[in-house]
């Protein structure tokens, strides 16, 4: 009986390892590399990041890749997926640290195995925030709801909601979320934005949330686009009176509109508000600081209402082309709280470039500054010709990200915490549904390729019908419960005070 | 007899349920059905899961596909319902005559089913027909299980009720708290729309025009038309109707077929959008791709993906030639159950274009787009006053079918000054091409008009509708010097004139945009 069991036991063993892949031997060559998503091939991949699992995309086919590290090497296949065990990828990782680790993958096609060209990922001896967050909502139009935001932890696949809008709405009571923010990549100082319904600013400071009304009698808006002033206890916003327009056939399909846009100054601890700028004729928005929080940079663009028979908003309709912004700083005494001496930065609108700048952020180390460009308007997100572009703020010069661009909509740029990594807003994959891209920035100022944020199932993307709107960095996951926000969310917003400065 | 009468009670409900469900509103299922989505794989499933109450919507969205054949759904739904009725029989030991008292909660979650009306297309939480009856369900195989640990105790059966009861309204104020967003806050209240349902003629076209224009059976959105003497027609059905006529080469004949369309009538405060109820749909059918994908992203955004919101957004992105955003919603929709085959067909006209522009979609649709500028505008969620004012101020209306729209949308918008534009081109491409009644009815009207902006000079119209107006005219001057009213002038005179447009210009004053 024990020899039965025992010969069992091996046929069992025997039957577990005959799974174990092998590279097959009789391989036919293709001279190009392989079809794969997302297209990992010659991207620089941060120290801690998470599987880069891919599917091969040469038809419905078994694939497998074989994955050659300083240590060794490993095979995986399931289909035509190609899951990477997360232990093994964190030994592969520590191993090929500044090297790199080389791809082959092979594709069984009518019954007789091909092999393509190897690729490397290259690992960079830099690492990459723990964390992101996104905000996780379809790419639609007016209408809001069913969005969340979410964080997302890059070493691992876990995510989660920080706050779920559909925990606190009805068939009869909704409200859209807006920009979510963070002080210094940290989550104890954070803010989010919801607008109608239980409308308010979601503020966390020093761990405690609470809820403010930020629209006061004397300025245009609640505040809209978020900046955490690096060391004080502020955040520059912009107000904006937005509007939305549909295109009846242009495939950019909508333009979002800022009609009238100001800056203004929220002082956390005094729960006030003051005007930054209001200039007549000039339309600022996103603000956002230098890290020594001395110079805000914003965005600001100068038109003239002529046409005092119709609305604004229709007359922006009208000429919609025509609005450009530019870039913009102004300095700042963090003691004093004083602004003074507005400074063109980057004349975008000017007739020699003609074009339009928008979210700008700067590095970490005060060197560069990140902003996306495209023909007009404000919303980049939904202009296919939107680029990267980079100004080293040393020199002035302005160079287009080629490395990190592609032919649809890039926006949202934004810094790792290190200033090693770059994330941006991309439409690439289908023109519709934006998706985080990540980029090493090397030492050198040299933008790499960028790759998709990625999924523990590389069919993730095909399925999710959500756009991964504003990705940010951070250090460390929000610990406020959705739970906790959606109770305060239902709570009277406290008003903040108008201050005239 | 008394033994049997729990049997007999069972087979009466099960009767009636069949004849209120599958029997009876078979289109009304097959919509919530339609308004609902279930992809097999784990980034749905994940997706649904996540949240409070996510195990349960992914069952019900799962059961809820089975309407695509609306007496396979019910079947099964009846079934959860036979189970209920058993299980409280068995629960609180009821016996003969009592049994019906068992029939109470499935007559209820049959009312609660019935109940939507117009709520189906505005309900958020998805899984509308099997979200109640698994959540009764699982509270009474709770209440059940605690009743059989404690059976060694013997109690009496009003013990056992009690303790039944008090466990039943436990397990609400728990669920209560445990799922507060979404297992029982959309689904504790009556709608009040069940005669919606049951007895809303309209609501019933409705639901049949939008399956029929879905899939080109132009004769069977017509033939959904009230006759004369019948309930006035919404809207949106005169929407449905016209872009029949529109498609069958007869836009013409919208007069004649009825072009007095009404806001439905709810019994409670729903605002009433036809935006929601078929906007994707009826922007495509005109032609206006991108609005029609906007609508089913609004719609899907607000209330939820559907079948049918993905069905829009293959329909467009195919237009669009946005191949690789049509290849994502393709892929999802392969992975259902009942509606892969509607997939596999469209993917094969992304593959070959040739079989893409030989599709009745194509054919259809491609006569509007032909003359279309890029125009950046809204509709402000009111997208029949947007068609109508789209069409009539478009500027050039190069096909024959696009002259037609532009001027039945000026009549129907009563936009005279657009319709004399549209006149002049129309005659002056089509100088052999003798003008249709209609347009002769506008013209006349027009140019008989104070003020007129349409001069009749050379303009040759048939004797019969010369004729009738001058009768329509005499009719008219006769009625108001005998001081009747406005109103009772209409009724009077609709016999006569009810399918001309002179009829709708002057008495159809209750054109009421939603």
């Amino acid at each position: 009986m024990k020899n039965i069991l025992s010969i069992a036991m091996i046929a069992i063993l025997m039957a577990a390892c005959g799974q174990h892949l092998t590279v097959p031997t009789d391989v036919t060559m293709e001279n190009r590399l392989p079809h794969i998503y997302p297209d990992y091939t010659e991207v620089t991949v941060p120290a801690n990041i998470c599987p880069m699992n891919f599917i091969v995309q040469e038809g419905e086919t078994d694939a497998m890749a074989r994955l050659t590290y300083p240590g060794g090497e490993y095979i995986y296949g399931d289909g035509q997926k190609v899951l990477i065990d997360e232990a093994q990828w964190q030994e592969m990782l520590d191993s090929a640290k500044g090297q790199e680790i080389k791809v082959e993958v092979f594709a069984k096609i009518n019954g007789q195995w091909k092999g393509y060209q190897p690729f490397n990922i290259y690992v960079a001896e830099d690492s990459i925030d723990e964390y992101i967050s996104y905000r996780a909502i379809q790419p639609s139009y007016v209408a809001y709801e069913r969005l969340s935001i979410v964080q997302r932890n890059l070493t691992t696949f876990d995510a989660h909601d920080i706050y779920n809008n559909m925990s606190v709405s009805n068939e009869k009571v909704g409200q859209c979320i807006n920009c979510h923010s963070y002080k210094n990549f940290k989550t104890d100082n954070m803010l989010f934005h919801m607008r109608q319904g239980y409308g308010g600013t979601m503020l966390v400071t020093n761990g405690q949330l609470k809820k403010i009304d930020l629209k006061t009698a004397e300025t245009l808006s609640a505040g809209v686009y978020p900046a955490w002033h690096p060391t004080h206890n502020l955040i520059a916003f912009s107000t904006n009176k937005t509007g939305q327009s549909f295109h009846t056939k242009d495939l950019n399909k909508i333009e979002v509109q800022d009609t009238e846009s100001d800056l203004i100054l929220y002082d956390v601890d005094k729960n006030e508000v003051s005007i930054i700028s209001e200039l007549e004729d000039e339309l600022e928005v996103f603000p956002t600081w230098s890290p020594d929080g001395k110079k805000l940079y914003f965005c600001s663009a100068h038109f003239e209402y002529y046409n005092d028979s119709i609305e604004k908003s229709a007359e922006m309709i009208q000429r919609y082309q025509e609005v450009k912004y530019s870039l913009y700083s102004i300095d700042f005494n963090p003691d004093t709280k004083e602004f003074s001496n507005v400074q063109m930065v980057y004349d975008a609108a000017s007739d020699s470039i003609n074009q339009s700048v928008t979210l700008p952020r700067v590095s970490p180390d005060g060197r560069y500054l990140l902003f996306a460009q495209a023909e007009f308007g404000c919303f980049h997100v939904w202009h296919a010709d939107a680029d990267i572009y980079m100004m080293d703020l040393q020199t002035k010069e302005v160079q287009k990200l080629d490395a990190v661009n592609s032919n649809r909509s890039e926006s949202y740029p934004t810094w790792s915490s290190n200033g090693r990594w770059i994330m941006v807003d991309s439409r690439r994959d289908d023109g519709n549904y934006t998706r985080p891209y990540i980029a090493y920035f090397d030492k050198q100022g040299k933008a790499h390729k960028p790759f998709l944020l990625p999924q523990q199932d590389p069919n993730f993307y095909t399925f999710y019908l959500r756009s991964f709107n504003r990705p940010e960095f951070m250090i460390e996951p929000v610990t406020i419960s959705p739970r906790e926000f959606a109770a305060k969310a239902k709570e009277d917003a406290i008003p903040a005070k108008y201050a005239d400065r | 007899m008394r033994k049997y009468l729990k049997y007999i009670y069972i087979f009466v409900f099960i009767t009636v349920a069949y004849l209120l469900l599958p029997v009876m509103n078979a289109d009304y299922l097959y919509t919530i059905q339609d308004n609902n989505v279930f992809i097999n794989g784990h980034t749905f499933m994940m997706e649904t899961v996540q949240y409070e109450g996510g195990w349960l919507t992914w069952v019900a969205r799962y059961l809820t596909q089975f309407f695509y054949y609306p007496w396979l759904g019910s079947t099964i739904l009846i079934l959860f319902w036979v189970a209920i009725y058993w299980m409280t029989i068995w629960m609180f030991d009821i016996k003969g005559k009592w049994s019906f008292l068992a029939l109470i909660l499935p007559m209820l979650l049959l009312y609660h089913l019935l109940d939507y009306g117009y709520w189906i297309y505005y309900a958020k939480i998805p899984g509308i027909p099997f979200r109640l009856t698994l959540t009764t369900i699982f509270c009474l195989l709770f209440t059940w299980g605690v009743l059989l640990l404690t059976r060694r105790f013997n109690f009496s059966w009003k013990v056992k009720g009690l303790i039944a009861c008090s466990l039943l309204m436990l397990i609400l104020v728990i669920g209560n708290w445990l799922w507060p967003t979404s297992l029982w806050r959309y689904n504790d209240r009556f709608r009040h729309s069940i005669l919606t349902t049951l007895t809303d003629k309209n609501f019933k076209h409705e639901l049949r025009m939008y399956r029929a224009l879905d899939e080109f059976r132009f004769e069977d959105v017509v033939k959904e038309m009230p006759q004369e003497g019948e309930e006035a027609p919404t809207n949106l059905m005169v929407l449905y109707k016209n872009i029949a006529l529109m498609h069958t080469g007869q836009m013409d004949k919208m007069f004649e077929t009825g072009n007095c369309g009404i806001k439905p009538e709810v019994s409670d405060s729903l605002h009433i959008r036809i935006s929601l109820l078929g906007a994707p749909l009826i922007y495509y059918m005109f032609g206006q791709i991108n609005y029609s994908y906007r609508w089913a992203m609004e719609n899907s955004v607000q209330y939820g993906l559907s079948f049918r919101s993905l069905k829009m957004m293959i329909r467009t992105a195919l237009f669009n030639q946005e191949f690789e955003v049509a290849a994502k919603y393709i892929a999802m929709l392969k992975s259902s159950t009942f509606h892969r085959q509607w997939a596999l067909e469209h993917e094969a006209w992304m593959m070959n274009s040739t079989n893409f522009y030989q599709s009745q979609d194509y054919l259809t649709i491609a006569p509007l787009l032909e003359n279309e500028e890029n125009r950046l505008d809204g509709d402000d969620g009111l997208c029949e006053q947007f068609l109508l004012e789209y069409f009539s101020d478009l500027s050039h209306a190069n096909t024959p079918l696009m002259e037609d729209v532009t001027l039945c949308m000026s009549l129907w918008a009563k936009d005279y000054y657009a319709f004399c534009v549209h006149f002049y081109d129309y005659v002056h491409s089509n100088p052999n091409r003798p003008i249709p009644p209609l347009y002769q009815e506008g013209a006349i009207l027009l140019g008989n008009a104070e003020e007129s902006p349409i001069t009749l000079d050379g303009f040759r119209f048939d004797d019969l509708v010369a004729n009738k107006y001058n009768s329509f005219v005499q009719d008219y001057n006769q009625l108001q010097q005998q001081g009747v009213d406005e109103q009772e002038m209409g009724r009077r005179l609709k016999p006569l004139y009810g399918n001309t447009y002179w009829w709708y210009y002057y008495f159809y004053n209750d054109f009421n945009i939603y």
